[in-house]
């Protein structure tokens, strides 16, 4: 499944750190507003899956050098800590705890189920890669 | 009462899941891991059984978001007892799988996929909203679409795909059903529907129109899952191509959980007001040739595993045919007969394991004599065929006999159909016990276990997982009355709703409370 | 609107459904894949149009409160979204190890091969 195209590899430089780029502004968006981690993490894994087809398997080994399991396994394990934490305290799954930073003058909101989002991101993102290089590995046969 | 341990059910199995993932190389700590997780879950709901024993209900708002609006996790009689009866068999198969499945098949994922199983029931009998109810039904599915597909034989997959697409499609009804019921009542909560029903029906304004359908469909969604009269035609042949020790664990857990969607969201919700007359003549349609179609197709077959498969599908009739009548004895008929089906239809998938181990086959023409050889394998399958059956001493007696004495004044067509199944069962029952274990030692293939030192080593953890089913099987029978008491409470909670709402939803409960004069 | 939305459903749904009676599996799949959207679509037509006939908002059923479009059709679809996005990279996966192993996703050619070796003497790998 490689399109080896000049054009398209060009792109593809400019697109990757650009879909990586929105991919976060989504995933941190997604507490208060439209995004989340599931639609960054689809979105970050469209960035990897043009990459893979545009400069093939190897190439793309390099950018992501671990097995998308991995990012699977990672991403469960700390989604899942995140939800059962408050177990510890007495407190019902999923309860989620928000403290507010002050940074110089800013305010930076924060809530522990930004750490979930962050680990369904990683699901998403192995979940997909994993899935669609294992099929384009099939086609390249 | 609130309990926010409840959440433990859902984690412990996914963390072990995760851990097993992590050691898929290594099947001992692997099997260590997976015990430790489902002893330790069946010990926490076995206490919490015996804290609720008197008919209260355990709740965790999860997310703390108050009742409507989040995700409730219920612990009430009926989650209890199907979550102790379900951890058992649990137990009880996955020892068994320990000399039954492949070391192949055990590093395909084998302790990962049976965790998340776990994980999919144990939250499907928890959840007290539809719509997570519908979310708990995929994890389990996925699960168990891998666990089906898990040896890659040609033949487990061609199987694979029947039960995936139905299975698909009854899922995407289920989603369709849910966002039809929310834009209907407006909101998804069971204890929530539950109050709207009431309302309605306590202040005598007529449900909105196209409540029934949404009765059917769901009837249809569940039908398919716990293999109701039309829609069983899936079973047999699935439950054939697995892995045995998979099987009875699928036998003994899948279709219940379908069951139990129907006990749980029927009584309360579903079947009530208009829909009632359209639904409780289609259940007991369905169970009366659940029955008897279900058992008849036991007794032509001429396979050990094929007739412990089609058999399911008949007992499964009992349980519909307990909750079709929508009284307080029928629910707890067929809650009690569904804990000791549980029990006792995997105990003797378990043995046809060994069975089929010892003799090389499950064709019943090439097995036989097996009592000779296996005392101890013939003792533990009579005893788990006759309490199928229904003999007196044993579990089966107990459930048929308060179903089917329940069923005489309000359909004494379908007790008839009953005893008549009990018989035939006896007879499907008797087929093995003589073809198998008492004819004369023939067959070509006869000596084919048993001598290897290996293999009969290997084969204790098969044993193991028989004894504790059919123990469990004795003693549910011997305590047949403590059981039935929990699971009376759990009818009781089923048939008068106020219980059941005020502890999920306590603020919204108050409408209810004062119309119904704090019921019965 | 909601008609549109309607019309989309009836259309998904019966391009499904004669996609699903197809004899190539691959074709079955796609068709559980439009069914699944056709759900998903179904779904926003039943939460109803968030602008009412009067140019105001109507209210989430379950809240009561004014001023904000219900949001919970659309987590529900999201979350069917995803389960139906693990359940096709699933039987994607099925069909092409079923096309290596059996060198068919036809269901008749299946059937037929299935028979000769009888009960599971299908050889583990």
């Amino acid at each position: 499944m490689r399109m080896s195209s000049l054009i398209l590899q060009t792109a593809v430089r400019f697109i990757l750190p650009l879909t990586f780029l929105y991919a976060a502004y989504a995933a941190l968006k997604g507490h208060n507003g439209p995004g989340g981690g599931f639609i960054a993490g689809l979105i970050a894994s469209v960035g990897f899956c043009t990459y893979r087809m545009s400069y093939g398997d190897r190439a793309f080994h390099r950018l992501l050098p671990v097995h998308p399991r991995w990012l699977v396994f990672v991403g469960l394990g700390l989604a899942g800590a995140v939800a059962s934490l408050p177990l510890l305290f007495g407190q019902p799954l999923l309860r989620s705890a928000s403290t507010t930073l002050h940074l110089g003058g800013s305010e930076v909101h924060l809530v522990s189920s930004m750490a979930f989002d962050l680990g369904l991101l990683l699901v998403v993102v192995g979940v997909a890669v994993g899935m669609i290089s294992r099929l384009g590995e099939e086609l390249d046969r | 009462m609130t309990n926010d341990l409840l959440g433990l059910l859902v984690v412990i199995p996914l963390a072990t899941s995760l851990a097993t993932v992590a050691l898929v190389r290594r099947p001992v700590p692997q099997r260590i891991l997976g015990l430790v997780s489902l002893c330790s879950m069946l010990v926490l709901a076995l206490s919490w059984l015996v804290r609720i024993r008197d008919g209260e209900v355990m709740v965790s708002q999860m997310g703390a978001w108050p009742a409507p609006f989040g995700i409730t996790l219920v612990f009430d009689s009926l989650s209890g007892l199907l979550l102790c009866a379900g951890l058992l068999v649990t137990i009880a198969c996955y020892v068994h799988g320990f000399s039954m499945v492949e070391p192949s098949t055990e590093r395909r994922y084998f302790h990962p996929l049976m965790q998340l199983l776990i994980v999919g029931v144990n939250q499907s009998f928890l959840t007290g909203d539809l719509f997570n109810l519908f979310v708990a039904f995929e994890i389990m599915l996925m699960a168990s679409y891998g666990l089906l597909a898990i040896g890659r034989t040609r033949r487990q997959m061609t199987q694979a795909y029947k039960y995936l697409l139905l299975n698909l499609v009854a899922s995407t009804v289920f989603v369709i059903t849910a966002g039809l019921v929310y834009g209907m009542t407006g909101t998804l909560n069971i204890a929530d529907l539950a109050r709207f029903v009431a309302d309605r029906s306590n202040a005598g304004v007529p449900l909105p129109t196209g409540f029934t359908g949404l009765s059917v469909m769901l009837l249809v969604v569940f039908g398919l899952k716990g293999a109701f009269f039309p829609l069983w035609f899936w079973l047999p042949d699935t439950y054939h191509t697995c892995p045995i020790s998979i099987a009875a664990l699928f036998s003994g857990l899948l279709t219940k959980v379908g069951v139990y969607a129907v006990l749980r969201t029927f009584p309360l919700v579903f079947a009530a007001g208009d829909a009632r007359d359209v639904v409780l003549p289609i259940l007991a349609v369905s169970a009366g040739a659940t029955m008897l179609l279900g058992v008849l197709g036991a007794v032509s077959q001429h396979n050990v595993r094929r007739i412990l498969a089609v058999h399911v599908i008949s007992q499964v009739g009992y349980m519909v045919f307990g909750i079709s009548m929508m009284t307080t004895v029928g629910l707890a008929g067929a809650l009690y007969y569904m804990i000791q089906h549980m029990v006792v239809k995997s105990s003797l998938f378990l043995c046809c394991g060994v069975m089929e181990r010892h003799a090389g086959s499950d064709d019943l023409d090439e097995i036989g004599g097996l009592l000779k050889r296996h005392r101890w394998l013939g003792v533990a399958f009579f005893v788990a065929a006759l309490s199928l059956v229904g003999v007196p001493p044993l579990s089966g007696f107990f459930g048929k006999l308060v179903i089917i004495r329940a069923g005489w004044t309000a359909n004494w067509w379908l007790s008839a159909i009953g005893l008549v199944t009990g018989w035939l069962t006896l007879l499907s029952m008797l087929k093995i016990w003589t073809q198998g274990f008492w004819s004369p030692e023939s067959g070509p293939r006869m000596n084919r276990g048993g001598d290897a030192s290996g293999r009969v080593r290997c084969l204790r953890a098969a044993h193991t997982g028989i004894g504790i089913l059919v123990v469990a099987a004795v003693l549910i029978g011997l305590a047949a009355e403590p059981i039935y008491d929990i699971a009376f409470h759990a009818a009781e909670q089923l048939t008068d709703p106020t219980t059941y709402i005020r502890a999920v939803d306590p603020l919204a409960a108050g409408s209810v409370l004062t119309a119904s004069g704090g019921g019965g | 609107m909601t008609t549109v939305l309607a019309i989309c459903v009836a259309v998904l749904v019966t391009v499904s459904v004669y996609l699903m009676l197809s004899r190539e599996l691959k074709s079955v799949a796609m068709g559980v894949f439009a069914l699944g959207h056709g759900a998903n679509l179904s779904i926003i037509a039943m939460s109803g149009s968030p602008v009412l006939a009067d140019g105001g908002l109507r209210n989430p059923p379950i809240l009561g409160v004014a001023d904000l479009v219900d949001p919970l059709p659309q987590a529900l679809i999201l979350t069917a979204i995803v389960i139906n996005f693990a359940v096709m990279g699933f039987l994607l996966t099925l069909l092409i190890v079923t096309a290596r192993r059996t060198g068919t996703i036809n269901v008749d050619e299946l059937a037929t091969e299935d028979r000769p070796d009888g009960g599971r003497a299908g050889g583990d790998r």
